[in-house]
């Protein structure tokens, strides 16, 4: 009895391995090998064509000590705080509407949903036109002058808006899933204590779309920390404010793939990386204080 | 269940086919790839391989474009895992990196067979040292020859009474024509960006100074003709005839020129007629001019335009290094620049080819002032650069546009941008 | 009956601001491609005109879609992405459910590192990887052909976390049935459980489809022939060669995404309901 128990574990091994296998070779071939390169070369100075010379913690030590490093990290944090507390609050609150009893329900989901199906390369390059300074449509209907992309002081606010829009409609249609969840005698029962409608969205919808929400907040944070593809797009390298806008990830495609300096680059990687995984276990530490898995 | 192994089976086939269409195809014949970044040079470069194919019917070329950007990524990954393309353009930007790592094949020797000086012998002293290593060797067969012009509407010229530019013309003649333009028809000046090659370099060789010194081991930004230069490119910027930075980095001055919102800028000869064939209906209301010269040098005769070009190239170790070897030899005659040239895209390095490039012009009916190109050659400064380059380009990029936006003052940025260079200089020679 | 009166008063207040935001909120998400579809017929004047700026083009032509369909060769653009899209969505699904269901369902040694593994894919940048994967495809000379588009996406991280999510949420009572009837753990695996994700493998399918879609860096650096790009860096091509002529720019944007746009809006209840499922609980 016992021997064929132990046969059929040992079946039922074989066969997990067996199944995991095409994911963990390729994984390991395309990211983990070339990712433990990144850790390995971000101690080396590389002097060209891939030829690398071991310098230890030069790289890190030269990093923490450059100005534009640390203005790097604060604009990839700045930009996480306009597009994860903010976006998402937006992305909730259109949730929220789309729950609503209206008319159109499913025009206007399909609309906000919209700009998820985009190439980001067009959609970058529409948000361009419309955020020249001289020729742009924002800039006619505000009746302003404000240079969006090319001024130190906007140039990330105008990347997180065209962030915003991308992802708004994608996290609504996330949390309205969550929203259409909530059982609805939760609220009539609440109701029947004459509670007002703000006080059953802090009781009741927000502690129950609170693991939705959770998710939600997880996968646009980490997309945020590795924010890069919009501003190669939108930005140009004569922009004078690229410095005041550029992103780790930015700074890390300047100095590994233009500047060829690919120790500092992977000195770079490795900070964010590490970055992103101190926040998540933060939000995984944090859930535990306001995400509610059963009422 | 059967749809799923079925599904399987199809996909693992497709995949398999796919790995299969990779391959190259078997005609017997030897297929080299031809890697180049501009697309207005395809139908030039097309053109010379299919010259050489029809000597050599064993052989086939294919022309590649890829973005200038991710062409030095990719060049610089396939050089590391010896897959560079068989035949590829190199820049003066990037040469002295590649060659002195041992990448290009040298060509010293190309046409030693046929004669011992060839390259002396027909090709000028700029041409030759941008095709050149840091030890003087060869590792391209120069390709092309270009310099910068002063590219003008005439419309806004004859609008504001002011005479077209000429030869004699001062950097005070474009100040006061800019003004007057501006004044007259709220059309911009001169537009002056911040760039390298196409924007303050010209202007410091005019005023007597240099980006870097003779033996190019040291930055020349603490020279009072380098200041003199600097200070007057940098200045325009201050009038109000001039856009500022921010508007240059969403609208790029030819843009501007040709949408009829300034009246001049500086372009390079090799961009004139993709300028020519996208904007027929300004055709007949432009031309171009001399760079203007400085009135007062710290030394030298004020006159100075950058002079680049670019070459052909193969990788040292390339598996099919002779045969692509054979064809850069082809592409460095007479014959092949004299059919390179006639697409009006490049003149020819070749000395006697350039006829075709201005006659190209004649022939397609744009009527633009192209032989003033040749006296330019008179004295032209070959396109700086050294070994470190692609280490310090973008860093005083971003120096000097600390001076556009106001963060600091040009003499910290030149202080700045000297430092950047005589340390990465250095560095690079250290590790030689 | 007056409270009656403001309670009604209140609701039509609540009504009147969610249909307000909604229809704001709307003319925010379709304003880009409004503009876009305009700029599109525009001459570069008329882009370019602020004083007064021009809303409609005076004459709505097709001369800027004519420029970007001569620059680019739209119709290999489409296969191309088609077969790309193709290819990852079929790896990211058969291996992607073979995973999933072993991490889910099975017990097996090194399962929790092996986790690991792909939790850590999850949280690093895509940018690190171009490079080694570059030289991985050029080694195999295989630089310019779809099997390097469709490279980076064989395997795919998200999809195993996702899937996974997806089988531990079917009870194993199904499972040990197919057991006793006999299946061994790969006939279990794809007679019985396999067909009961069918939704979110159609979830996996659009998301997969969207993000392949969208991918631009790799295609760019691997596919250097104009014939063997896809529809995004196609148009990054198209932005090097006409800068800043908008009227070309986004006429080209809108051919490029029209394929997409098109199978959405027939297809959109489908792609929302499916995304909708990738949230997790």
């Amino acid at each position: 009895m016992n021997r064929k128990l132990s046969a059929a574990a040992r079946r039922e091994e074989n066969w997990g391995w067996i199944m995991v296998a095409p994911t963990i070779i390729g994984l390991g071939v395309l990211n983990i090998w070339p990712f433990i390169q990144t850790i390995y070369t971000s101690f080396c100075e590389h002097l060209g064509f891939g030829r690398y010379k071991f310098i230890g913690l030069g790289n890190y030590a030269e990093m923490l000590g450059n100005t534009e490093f640390w203005k790097a990290t604060w604009n990839t944090i700045f930009f996480c705080i306009l597009t994860v507390p903010v976006g998402v609050a937006l992305a909730l609150f259109v949730a929220i509407l789309l729950n609503a009893k209206v008319k159109f329900k499913g025009g206007f989901r399909t609309l906000f949903f919209l700009p998820l199906v985009c190439a980001p390369a067009a959609v970058a390059m529409v948000w361009r036109w419309i955020f020249n300074g001289e020729y742009g449509i924002l800039n006619q209907m505000l009746g302003q002058n404000i240079q969006w992309i090319t001024n130190p002081r906007t140039a990330v606010i105008a990347v997180a808006i065209v962030s915003i829009w991308s992802s708004v409609g994608y996290d609504a249609v996330l949390l309205l899933a969550g929203l259409q969840n909530i059982p609805k005698t939760l609220y009539e029962a609440n109701s029947i204590d004459g509670a007002g409608k703000i006080r059953q969205f802090f009781t009741i919808t927000l502690p129950m779309v609170s693991p939705t929400m959770f998710s939600v907040l997880i996968m646009r944070l980490m997309a945020s920390m590795k924010i890069y593809d919009l501003i190669y797009m939108m930005a140009d390298e004569t922009n004078p404010a690229l410095t005041d806008m550029q992103s780790l990830m930015y700074l890390f495609y300047r100095s590994s793939f233009v500047a060829g300096e690919r120790g500092y680059g992977s000195a770079i990687v490795v900070w964010t990386v590490g970055l992103i995984l101190l926040v998540t276990l933060i939000q995984f530490w944090g859930q535990k204080k306001w995400v509610t898995y059963d009422i | 269940m059967k749809r799923f192994s079925r599904m399987t089976a199809a996909a693992l086939a497709l995949v398999l086919l796919l790995s299969i269409t990779g391959c190259g195809a078997s005609d017997g014949k030897t297929h080299l790839t031809f890697q180049i970044w501009d697309v207005a040079q395809r139908a030039s470069m097309e053109a010379i391989c299919a010259a050489y194919t029809a000597k050599h019917p064993e052989v086939d070329i294919e022309v590649q474009v890829t973005n200038w950007t991710e062409y030095w990524t990719k060049l610089e990954a396939a050089a590391e895992s010896n897959t560079m393309p068989d035949i590829f353009w190199m820049h003066t930007n990037q040469i002295l990196y590649y060659a002195d790592f041992g990448m290009l094949a040298d060509v010293t020797d190309l046409y030693a067979d046929e004669d011992p000086s060839y390259y002396q012998n027909h090709f000028s002293d700029i041409s030759i040292g941008n095709a050149s290593g840091s030890d003087g060797r060869l590792y391209g067969v120069p390709k092309d020859k270009d310099n910068l012009v002063l590219v003008y509407n005439k419309e806004m010229f004859d609008a504001a009474g002011v005479a077209y530019p000429d030869e004699n013309w001062t950097w005070d003649d474009l100040v006061s024509a800019s003004a007057q333009i501006y004044d007259k028809t709220g059309k911009y000046g001169y537009m002056a960006y911040n760039d390298d090659q196409m924007g303050y370099w010209s202007f410091v060789y005019q005023a007597g100074g240099c980006i870097l010194t003779e033996d190019k081991t040291r930055a020349g930004f603490d020279q009072p003709g380098t200041r003199k230069g600097m200070e007057f490119y940098v200045g325009l910027q201050d009038y109000e005839w001039c856009p500022d930075q921010s508007y240059f980095a969403e609208t790029a001055p030819g843009t501007a020129f040709f949408s009829g919102i300034g009246s001049m800028y500086i372009e390079g000869n090799w961009e004139l007629m993709n300028k020519c064939v996208s904007f027929p209906d300004m055709n007949g209301k432009w031309d171009i001019a001399p760079m203007p010269k400085c009135p007062d040098p710290v030394s030298g005769d004020g006159r100075a335009t950058i002079s680049n070009g670019l070459c052909y190239s193969t990788a040292a170790r390339g598996k099919t290094r002779d045969i692509a070897l054979d064809v850069i030899k082809f592409f460095g005659t007479e014959e092949a620049q004299l059919l390179a040239s006639s697409y009006g895209a490049a003149i020819s390095a070749y000395n006697g080819t350039e006829q075709p490039y201005f006659d190209a012009f004649d022939k397609a009916g744009y009527d633009i002032n192209v032989p003033i190109l040749m006296d330019q050659f008179a004295y032209g400064v070959q396109n700086v650069n050294n070994a470190a380059k692609p280490k310090w380009k973008s860093p005083v990029l971003d120096e000097l546009n600390k001076v556009y936006n106001g963060q600091q003052s040009l003499d910290s940025a030149l202080d700045n941008m000297q430092n950047i260079i005589d340390t990465e200089t250095a560095k690079k020679l250290a590790d030689n | 009956m007056k409270s009656m009166d403001s309670l009604h008063r209140s609701y039509a207040m609540a009504k009147f601001l969610t249909y307000f935001f909604l229809i704001l909120g709307a003319l925010i998400m379709v304003f880009p491609f409004a503009w876009m579809i305009l700029t599109s017929s525009k001459t570069v004047a008329e882009s370019l005109a602020v004083d007064p700026v021009v809303i409609f083009p005076a004459k709505w032509m097709l001369d800027n879609f004519k420029e970007a369909v001569a620059s680019l060769p739209f119709g290999h653009l489409y296969w191309n992405t088609t077969l790309m899209v193709f290819f990852r969505v079929i790896c990211a699904v058969l291996f992607s459910s073979m995973a999933g269901y072993a991490f889910a369902k099975l017990h097996f040694r090194g399962k929790n590192l092996l986790f690991g593994v792909v939790l850590i894919q999850m949280s690093l940048p895509s940018q690190i990887f171009i490079i080694p994967q570059y030289q991985m495809v050029a080694k195999m000379g295989m630089a310019n052909t779809i099997f390097a588009l469709v490279f980076p996406g064989l395997v795919s991280a998200f999809g195993v976390f996702f899937l996974r999510q997806t089988y531990m949420s079917i009870p194993d009572e199904v499972g040990e049935a197919a057991y006793l009837d006999g299946c061994n753990q790969w006939q279990t695996f794809y007679k019985v459980m396999f067909p009961l994700t069918g939704t979110s493998v159609a979830a996996l399918t659009i998301f997969t489809a969207v993000f392949a879609y969208g991918d631009l860096m790799w295609p760019l650096v691997v596919n250097s022939d104009l014939k063997m790009m896809t529809l995004s860096s196609g148009l990054s091509t198209l932005k090097g060669q006409f800068t800043t002529n908008f009227p070309v720019l986004m006429a080209g944007s809108l051919l490029a995404m029209l394929p997409m746009i098109v199978l959405y809006l027939i297809f959109q209840r489908q792609f929302v309901e499916g995304i909708a499922g990738t949230g997790g609980k």
